[in-house]
């Protein structure tokens, strides 16, 4: 089944990444908002020694990325009807959730790019020796990481048309997630409660294995588990995503409530 | 006479509209949503990372900061919105035609963002308060409440001078995010201002926020009004010389444009 | 079945709740009771007042809207339960300016829904430059969207329409909001693809365009057919009248109210034009009735008096009045 729509996921990759690289907003939040978190923490956690600084390039620029997934693939459908083009793309050989796939993968690979140039800030302008101790260790649970972060954009995508008020928190939904899933400092900070609330996020689970192996200290049991927890949050988002798409063309087309243009 | 009484009108009119605009809704998932989960938010996750990264004995230097900085958010987002706006709706050409006196329309406009922004930061601080980051046991209530509005006026007065930046650029939405977040870093709400690069000072005490932070530190600290007082009249300073400058701005630009015949273009 | 379109008594009711606080439940039927079928390579015409259940009615045949009652076939796939065939063999506009993105070239925008319509790479790379020709956008087809006039656009979404080359095509007001040579480019695109023998169902409310274009016509008025017919059999509704035309400065309401009231009148239509009304009278005694007729506007200053042949807008408009007089009933 993926192989018929590789073109169409390819395409709708091309063309979200044609118009992304021309949008303001979106180059802000992908590049220089993780700076100016980099500039922050870097400046903040001085004191604390050389270590940090491999720290902060991952735990800013995973910030970065959660923005960029917010936003991009956030506004993958809403973005659509705003011109006019959703109801063009709802009723094709291709479904929907391709297209959305695509975008989404766009998105993703494109905020790579704010991990990056948080690692080039505290290299080159700080001077921290931004050495990765497990590159290997890393790569894989990178990869893992992207593809259930792309898991998180499918279902925000089709949630974020269904109800408007949800969308209304889409600022609002930056930071919690920054905290929960341990970016910049960790999570034994909060209070124990909000422990179950983190785990169930995928990005806390990518943010410490990824942090472990830039420092060295990933043993094969914790890459295993925290890759574990990956895929299986990244399925379950997988899940919930394919049921409101479900409903948002039977929204569409039964019940005519959710209007297309 | 008559003249003031419909430039109150026009300022009240302005006002009015602009909240509506910001808020068309008063619907409470809206209103929870920007008035409270977001600046909540905020200030947890930079106090969090000072805590973590100075230690808890320093967590209400980061929450005054950051409480102080939410104002931003309606001085700077909400301003410059309801400015930029103009443009979007297409009015902005109906606005030049007309003889209303621009000044009060446009400080109307942010007027109520500034009462909006005193309200988020008394919020932001109770929120500290609650969580135990801030002790209000030697402030004096009137000194901290002057400095809020203050700071308040001048980061809105900002928001205008970005807003009419935004009449004549493209995306407003780049600028006003790239400002908010600059602001964040150069306004000492989390960085000391001392411990920045000599040159970053200098932008620092020139934007707004900076003294009126700095201040109300010292306040809640327990320091009486007479010893901020020269703070909070630089911080005064700083908002009416944006102030001015956004208004010129404006002026110059509608004459440029109506001399230019570019007005379509808006 | 060899019919291309089968519908029978498609019927389409929207729900909505009003009202911020006691929302109440809210039901438009805006598809009563609607039957017809089109012949395979047929240009079929639906015409009708605004809100008259055209554009629901397309919806539903494009699979973007789902039938309260009621079933449709494309080439004889079911609307509903079976989507998935009838999506790859249709296309269809919806008109206006929206739904290509404007800032991508006119061609990228082509290259774009070709993917999504799983056309093979090396077909598209070759039919692409082809439909740009057949639209006449070939010079401009590199440049962004957001630059082209309306027309430019709707041709380009006529290109975009074609791109899987449909057997089964549905405008829905094409050339809505153009200026008349846009809209006659529109028009002489149409014609083309009515030369390829492709099944057009076709709406729009300028009377014109489907005479000159539509097979058979029918004309919806509140969510039901009230004619069916070839143009010429439209218009000899309207044999038995003729059609004065009245050019005048000023109109009062209460003219036309006497008008209306003339048991020689038929029905009475009124055209604002810039600097005049023309008020448009259908009467079977024609020439005969012109006396009776200036004297109902009590001495305004009329421009011109003419008397003509009726013609397919004429019949539209008689019978859009009578089906909104439900008492009289249909001659």
């Amino acid at each position: 089944m993926f192989l018929k729509y590789t073109r169409a996921v390819f395409a709708a990759f091309k063309m979200s990444y044609l118009s992304l690289v021309m949008d303001g907003f979106f180059i802000f939040a992908t590049l220089l908002m993780p700076l100016i978190y980099a500039l922050i923490a870097f400046g903040l956690l001085r004191d604390k020694g050389a270590n940090y600084g491999i720290y902060v390039a991952i735990g800013s620029g995973l910030a970065g990325l959660w923005s960029t997934l917010l936003f991009g693939s956030g506004n993958a459908i809403t973005s659509e009807r705003w011109t006019g083009t959703l109801e063009n793309i709802a009723a094709l050989p291709t479904p929907l959730w391709v297209i959305v796939f695509g975008k989404t993968l766009a998105s993703t690979m494109q905020s790579l790019l704010s991990m990056i140039a948080s690692y080039l800030l505290g290299w080159l302008v700080f001077g921290y020796p931004l050495g990765i101790a497990q590159p290997l260790e890393f790569f894989v649970v990178l990869s893992v990481g992207i593809v259930s972060f792309v898991a998180f954009g499918l279902m925000l995508a089709p949630a974020f048309l269904l109800n408007p008020q949800i969308q209304q928190f889409q600022n609002a939904m930056e930071y919690p997630v920054y905290i929960l899933c341990g970016f910049l400092f960790p999570v034994a900070l909060l209070p124990f409660w909000t422990t179950p609330f983190s785990y169930i996020l995928s990005p806390f689970w990518t943010a410490r294995a990824l942090q472990s192996a830039a420092g060295g200290t990933l043993t094969l049991d914790q890459l295993g588990v925290d890759c574990a927890m990956i895929l299986l949050l990244g399925v379950i988002y997988l899940g919930i995503a394919a049921l409101l798409f479900r409903i948002v063309l039977h929204k569409a087309r039964v019940d005519a409530t959710l209007g297309l243009q | 006479m008559r003249r003031l009484i419909i430039n109150l009108q026009l300022f009240w009119q302005g006002a009015v509209l602009s909240y509506r605009a910001l808020f068309t809704w008063l619907r409470p998932t809206t209103f929870i949503a920007s008035m409270i989960f977001f600046p909540l938010g905020q200030i947890m996750f930079f106090t969090l990372l000072g805590i973590y990264a100075t230690g808890a004995q320093n967590a209400s230097f980061f929450l005054i900061g950051n409480a102080m900085q939410i104002t931003a958010s309606s001085g700077i987002f909400g301003v410059t919105m309801a400015v930029g706006g103009e443009r979007w709706a297409g009015t902005l050409m109906y606005l030049f035609g007309s003889p209303a006196n621009r000044l009060a329309i446009f400080t109307g406009r942010a007027m109520v963002h500034v009462l909006n922004g005193f309200v988020e930061v008394l919020m932001g601080l109770a929120w500290g308060w609650l969580l135990g980051w801030v002790d209000f046991s030697r402030t004096d209530p009137l000194a901290l409440g002057l400095t809020i509005l203050i700071a308040t006026f001048s980061t809105a007065a900002m928001g205008l001078l970005l807003g009419c930046l935004g009449l004549i650029t493209l995306n407003i939405m780049f600028i006003n995010n790239l400002i908010y977040f600059l602001l964040l870093l150069f306004s000492g709400a989390n960085v000391p201002v001392t411990s920045l690069p000599w040159w970053m000072q200098y932008i620092s005490w020139a934007l707004p926020l900076t003294r009126g932070i700095q201040a109300a530190r010292n306040v809640v600290g327990g320091a009486p009004l007479t010893q901020v007082i020269d703070l909070l009249a630089g911080e005064l300073l700083i908002g009416v010389i944006y102030l001015v400058a956004g208004y010129s701005l404006f002026r110059v630009f509608e004459a440029e444009a109506k001399r230019r015949g570019t007005l379509e273009a808006f | 079945m060899n019919n291309t379109i089968q519908i029978s008594n498609l019927r389409r009711v929207y729900k909505s709740h009003i009202g911020a606080f006691r929302r109440k439940l809210k039901v438009v039927e805006a598809v009563k009771d609607i039957s017809f079928e089109v012949e395979p390579g047929e240009l079929f015409g639906v015409l009708g007042p605004n809100g008259a259940g055209k554009t629901t009615t397309v919806k539903m045949l494009t699979t973007l809207l789902i039938p309260t009652s009621g079933t449709a076939t494309i080439l004889g796939y079911d609307v509903v339960k079976q989507a998935d065939a009838i999506r790859p063999r249709i296309g269809f506009i919806f008109g206006g300016e929206r739904g290509l993105y404007w800032r991508l070239s006119g061609i990228d925008n082509l290259r774009y829904f070709s993917a999504l319509y799983q056309i093979d790479p090396e077909i598209s790379k070759k039919r692409i430059p082809q439909l740009l020709e057949l639209v006449g956008l070939t010079d401009r087809a590199s440049e962004k969207v957001e630059g082209y006039s309306r027309g430019m656009k709707q041709r380009l979404h006529i290109a975009r329409t074609l791109l899987n080359d449909p057997e089964v095509l549905f405008l829905d007001e094409p050339s809505i909001g153009l200026d008349p040579v846009a809209a006659r480019d529109i028009r002489g695109v149409v014609r083309d693809m009515r030369e390829q023998k492709k099944t057009i169902l076709l709406t729009t409310h300028y009377m014109f365009e489907a005479d000159e274009l539509c097979r058979r016509i029918a004309v919806i008025n509140h969510g039901k057919i009230i004619a069916l017919d070839t143009p010429a059999n439209l218009k000899r509704f309207v044999q038995d009248l003729a059609v004065v035309e009245f050019q005048v400065k000023t109109l009062t309401p209460q003219t036309l109210e006497r008008l209306k009231a003339l048991p020689i009148v038929d029905a009475v239509s009124v055209e604002e034009r810039e600097q005049n009304s023309l008020v448009v009278v259908q009467s079977p005694r024609g020439a005969e009735a012109v006396p009776d007729l200036l004297a109902q506007f009590n001495g305004a200053s009329i421009q011109k008096v003419s008397v003509r042949e009726p013609t397919l807008e004429d019949a539209y408009v008689r019978l859009v009045n009578q089906a909104d007089e439900p008492e009289v009933s249909l001659s």
